[in-house]
């Protein structure tokens, strides 16, 4: 029967997994992972050692190498002597997500306005009256379908990509800081008026200042979002960034530069995710 | 539903009291299951007659696949052979993908994917047909009276690493700008919004793509004019159908070989013979107008014969347009980024001789299909 204790306990809520447990079972389905797809580029290379579907690791192992040591294939190539420094700054990828990073933070910077503008629509009773049908209304566009209209406005650049992002997530989080903003006690804010607060101070010290870090997470919750409309601008039309490049490495299914592109990305977004998730921490210990 | 006396019905697990491993289910599960049985019985029965699938995407030359399998004409042949021939549309990138991945047995593309795609990936292919060569259906549009000489350093549209990128450095170096090549600015761009993104904004002035695209542009665009176009570069850019050469390994596959070669030269005879059914029939493929199918039919050289067709292959010229491809496949590393050399992906032509490694041959032309079609004897 002690099998089933040990069982038992697996299966318990009030189970409390020592650190080990936890540590170890969380790196579990990434080795399942790591296991099925070795396993299937295995088998495919069985069958034709050239495939470049599923690279193999040393298929994977020159493609990051290449893309982490040289420069993209656009650009002249680097001296013999050149130093490890000089050869991580000027490569492909950094070059990449360089340039995708620019496009990613001037979005992010353009938010916060849609930021303002949401906690403005939850205090103010006529901006509430001005914005609230329209935005909800604009929230329903699918803004990938506006891309034409954008390219021939802000031009091939990089401002169609940008205001693609901002048109695809601004509304949803000026809505949701309305939302926060108004599930803010009504109470409160009689009472900072009370205690001879100005509109302004209501505004951004009594209902901002407490709903910033749900606002900061909804941010995170948006990161994704971003990166599907900035991947798509990338792709469509750009010379370079990240989706540039797994858009031209496609015509020729180089997966092997493919692959390690994509978890770059992942690493990146989840990075950012937990800085911001640091910083609120940081910044709103109460929360 | 606890069955109790479960213990001692397990032996009679079908019987319908409701107990057993059975109970709670049903009988129509159990009427699903063998029902399933049947079907995994008489399925070999059916799948005794081999079927094949061709990929095809819109695009003058391989149009007519889509009047092939609509008239029936597809039908006629592959019944005289004893198989079944599917023709699926894919957009082009897709229907690359999935040759690659061996989902369909043969797809329709141009030599320089055929290059870079499926050999490159270790994909032992084999062009069945040459079906025609771009004769000015691949343009270089600019506005405002620009030569060539002035394109480095403008933003320059294009869909990169395809037959437009080739096209723009065959521009250029025979204007003997070739040097300047690196100093072109590539902006690439989905040909899904080419048309508009280009149209949309007088500052954007150079593009680079194919009809009916570049008739779109040229229609709307007042003051855009091509360049440079495919025509002065015959037979560089070729439109092929590919199979899989193990594929034509197999028995059933030269019965494959032989039915759509022998569709393909009867619907293509129909079009150079002006039926108005076959371009009726092929326009509808992609949703143009017959005036403006007719249109880019006259910017493709329709290998409208077998024996058109043979002759090319089979001519010294080839080989001069291959290299010139699979150079810039490998300038570009469209081989992969680990091929060390050109050779490393090698061609076999129908007189036997390789270009590259011999132990490497990737991609082969063979012509005897065609040559078949030319005696009639398919």
């Amino acid at each position: 029967m002690a099998s089933i204790a040990v069982v038992g306990q697996f299966a318990d809520i009030q189970g409390r997994p020592r650190r080990l447990w936890t540590q170890s079972l969380s790196w579990v389905l990434f080795l399942v992972g790591i296991f099925i797809y070795t396993q299937f580029s295995i088998v495919r290379h069985k069958e034709n050692p050239e495939d470049r579907v599923v690279p193999s690791v040393s298929q994977l192992y020159h493609g990051i190498r290449s893309a982490v040591l040289e420069p993209a294939e656009e650009d002249d190539p680097l001296d013999d002597n050149a130093t490890l420094a000089q050869r991580l700054t000027h490569s492909m990828l950094a070059k990449d997500t360089m340039s995708s990073a620019g496009r990613f933070f001037a979005a992010i910077l353009l938010l916060i306005p849609a930021i303002l503008i949401g906690l403005h629509m939850a205090v103010f009773p006529y901006a509430e009256a001005l914005c609230l049908r329209f935005i909800l209304f604009f929230d329903k566009i699918v803004a990938l379908s506006l891309l034409p209209i954008l390219f021939i406005a802000f031009g091939i650049g990089d401002w169609a990509k940008v205001m693609l992002m901002v048109i695809g997530v601004a509304p949803t989080l000026m809505l949701d800081t309305y939302n926060l903003a108004k599930a803010v006690p009504r109470e409160q804010v009689v009472k900072a008026f009370t205690l001879k607060s100005s509109n302004l101070d209501v505004a951004y010290r009594v209902v901002l200042k407490q709903i910033l870090p749900q606002i900061i997470n909804s941010v995170r919750l948006n990161l994704k979002p971003l990166a599907l409309f900035l991947f798509a601008g990338e792709m469509i039309v750009s010379s370079d960034g990240l989706a540039y490049r797994i858009g031209i490495m496609r015509r020729h299914m180089g997966m092997d530069i493919i692959i390690p592109y994509i978890l770059w990305v992942a690493v990146l977004l989840f990075g950012l995710d937990a800085l911001l998730k640091f910083a609120n921490r940081r910044l709103h210990p109460w929360a | 539903m606890y069955c109790r006396n479960h213990g001692k019905n397990a032996g009679k697990a079908l019987k319908t009291d409701g107990c057993g491993p059975f109970s709670g289910l049903s009988r129509f599960s159990v009427l699903v299951l063998v029902s399933i049985v049947a079907l995994g019985v008489s399925t070999p029965a059916r799948a005794a007659v081999p079927t094949f699938t061709v990929g095809w995407s819109v695009y003058a030359g391989w149009n007519p696949y889509f009047y092939m399998a609509k008239s029936g004409i597809l039908k006629k042949w592959a019944d005289k052979y004893g198989i079944v021939i599917k023709v699926q549309r894919f957009d082009y990138a897709a229907s690359l993908d999935a040759f690659v991945g061996k989902n369909i047995d043969a797809c329709t593309m141009t030599n320089m994917e055929a290059l870079d795609m499926p050999a490159a990936a270790g994909i032992d292919s084999t062009a069945l047909i040459v079906g025609d060569y771009s004769n000015g259906n691949d343009a270089v549009l600019a506005r405002n009276n620009l030569t060539l000489a002035q394109l480095p350093g403008k933003h320059i549209m294009l869909v990169q690493k395809t037959v437009s990128e080739y096209l723009l450095e065959r521009a250029m170096d025979l204007n003997g700008l070739g040097a300047q090549i690196p100093q072109l600015k590539l902006v690439n761009t989905s040909d899904s919004d080419l048309v508009g993104a280009f149209l949309g904004n007088q500052s954007n002035q150079v593009a680079v793509t194919w009809k009916p695209l570049v008739s779109q542009i040229l229609a709307q665009g007042g003051n855009v004019k091509p360049l440079f176009d495919s025509s002065k570069i015959p037979g560089e850019i070729m439109d092929l159908l590919v199979v899989r050469t193990d594929v034509l390994a197999r028995p059933d596959g030269v019965k494959f070989a032989k039915a759509i070669t022998g569709a393909w030269y009867e619907t293509v005879g129909q079009l150079a013979g002006g039926q108005a059914a076959a371009i009726k029939g092929s326009a509808d493929a992609s949703g143009d107008s017959v005036a403006s199918y007719k249109d880019q039919l006259k910017t493709t050289y329709l290998f409208s014969s077998a024996k058109s067709a043979d002759d090319f292959a089979d001519s010294p010229n080839i080989k001069q347009k291959m290299e010139l491809v699979r150079q810039f496949c490998f300038r570009h590393q469209l081989l992969g980024q680990n091929i060390s050399s050109v050779n490393d992906v090698a061609i076999r032509y129908p007189d036997g001789s390789v270009q590259g490694k011999q132990d490497r041959v990737r991609f082969r032309f063979d012509s005897s299909y065609m040559k078949m079609a030319e005696q009639g004897k398919l």
